[in-house]
């Protein structure tokens, strides 16, 4: 069995192998494909190296654009987070709130983020503030839900115990709905960080003068595809660093083992 | 607490809804009429009268169903692709380790990047053509409804597998009685997660680059800041990603019946 698996493993490998193989291939040996429109897995590294510390064609470095794209994420969600997460805890422990926010809710959650970017593009430009609003709206309405969704899971059975022990309705809330609600909390944490650094990255294709975003579209517009897949590849990269922290938080606080 | 029917929570849940909504809507009228807020925002009624009269004059080439249309079909026929093909290699790569282990780290790789990052190269690839939109929803729905056939897949009850192996099911029957039931709660959340995700990724596609489509309204009513056909578009996109997330919980509901006692 262990054999089994190791051999499995050669076979991820060599498939690796073999695509960049034929990459190569089919663009620097054979050149059935122009850089112009799939370059070299050579030169793709030649470019994210040679970006990290060039500003052209597009005006900054590949960190400065990263540097501007994460600091209005990061602006956006943490606003949306310590605005949402409360929120959406209220509305869920108060019956009443419950019943009417929830369908408003509903209703701007299938708006994409990307669609408000028109609007704030009207109201502020092109600059900061527009871009830092989408992603708040994004975050905030993302961690409602699972906040909210969160304390309404907890079991009735266990409030139940609570009360029938003397709890007072803030022990209810902190000691037994706010840790049943901790895993969909830091789902929605999750979900929304995703969501707040796909949709940064298509306010930046729309409206920017930076970012990598940014980036990517300057590069479609000379015909650089090597720029483009650096950045995409760039933008998988961070958007899976940025769920680390989360991973982090979730193994150190959640109490009571598995869900 | 007292106990409802859940006949009776329904009606509550309605009720509740329509007022919550139509309070909504007499706060969105009374800021705009009351505050400066009105000046760059239209209210409620303007832009419902516009969604009306969009639906016979046109904007731009076609009416306001006409762009829902163009950017539905894009979705649903490249959402219908990756969706097959999808559940296909998801149930492959559950199944046989060996594919597992050819496609597992391709995907993985790939799975990252927001589908909306693919937008410059799908317009490099294949110019402003239909092709771009349908490879670009492709790449939205396939790595999701993939991952999420697979996982379900591997976590399939291995004592279920064991059992009916003892009991001398083959191959076949293991997969049509076992496989298959266990893994269609997965299929639909895959489903449901990949749709909602083509619809982002339409609008902003369109956004980018089209000559038609929802995404075109808003970025051509930026350009020339009307905003109520901004708003008219916004409103277009809600109701319609509203009712493709409706029609995928009716399917599941019809088809996993079985299932909702478990939630």
């Amino acid at each position: 069995m262990k054999k089994r698996k190791k051999n499995l493993w050669i076979l991820s490998v060599i498939t690796v192998i073999f695509i960049l193989f034929i990459w190569w291939l089919v663009t620097d040996k054979l050149g059935i494909f122009s850089s112009n429109t799939l370059p070299s897995p050579v030169k793709i590294v030649k470019t994210f190296i040679k970006k990290l510390s060039d500003p052209n064609p597009d005006g900054a470095t590949l960190i400065g654009h990263l540097l501007s794209s994460l600091k209005i994420v990061l602006s956006g969600y943490l606003l949306g987070v310590v605005i949402g997460v409360p929120l959406g805890i209220v509305m869920a422990w108060y019956e009443k709130a419950d019943l009417m926010v929830r369908p408003v809710f509903d209703m701007i959650r299938t708006v994409p983020g990307i669609a408000w970017v028109p609007v704030m593009v009207v109201f502020f430009g092109i600059g900061f503030t527009s871009k830092a609003i989408v992603i708040f709206i994004g975050a905030v309405v993302a961690n409602v839900i699972n906040a909210y969704s969160g304390i309404k899971q907890t079991k009735q059975v266990h409030l139940w115990v609570g009360g029938t022990f003397g709890a007072s309705n803030w022990q209810l809330l902190t000691r037994i709905a706010l840790p049943s609600a901790f895993p969909m909390i830091i789902n929605g944490l999750r979900i929304s960080l995703g969501g707040a650094w796909t949709t940064i990255v298509a306010a930046e294709l729309l409206a920017s003068n930076k970012g990598v975003g940014y980036m990517i579209q300057q590069a479609r517009g000379i015909l650089r595809p090597d720029i483009i897949i650096v950045g995409m590849v760039v933008i998988g990269a961070v958007g899976t660093l940025l769920m680390w922290p989360l991973g982090i938080i979730e193994r150190k606080f959640m109490k009571g083992g598995k869900w | 607490m007292t106990t409802k029917t859940p006949a009776q929570e329904q009606r509550d849940k309605i009720v509740y809804g329509v007022l919550a909504v139509f309070i909504f809507l007499v706060f969105w009228y009374a800021v705009t009429k009351l505050t400066g807020f009105g000046e760059i925002f239209p209210d409620p009624v303007t832009v419902l009268a516009n969604v009306c009269d969009k639906f016979v004059n046109p904007i731009g080439k076609v009416t306001l169903v006409g762009h829902i249309l163009v950017s539905l079909r894009r979705v649903l026929l490249a959402f219908g692709v990756a969706a097959v093909s999808g559940i296909v290699l998801g149930v492959t790569m559950g199944w046989y380790p060996a594919v597992e282990a050819i496609f597992k780290p391709v995907i993985e790789f790939l799975r990252p990047i927001p589908p909306i990052a693919w937008i410059p190269i799908s317009i490099l690839w294949y110019g402003f053509t239909e092709m771009s939109k349908y490879f670009l929803i492709f790449l939205a729905s396939f790595f999701v409804v993939t991952i999420s056939v697979y996982s379900g897949v591997r976590s399939v009850d291995p004592m279920l597998i064991r059992a009916s192996k003892m009991l001398g099911a083959k191959d076949n029957q293991l997969f049509t009685t076992i496989i298959i039931p266990s893994t269609v709660p997965y299929i639909f959340s895959g489903l449901q997660v990949a749709l909602g995700n083509s619809w982002a990724s339409i609008v902003a596609a369109e956004m980018v680059q089209s000559n038609s489509g929802v995404g075109w309204i808003i970025i051509t009513g930026q350009q020339s800041s009307n905003m109520v056909q901004i708003v008219t578009g916004i409103v277009c996109i809600a109701v319609v990603g509203m009712s493709l997330v409706m029609v995928m919980r009716g399917l599941e509901s019809k088809l996993c019946a079985w299932n909702r006692q478990g939630r």
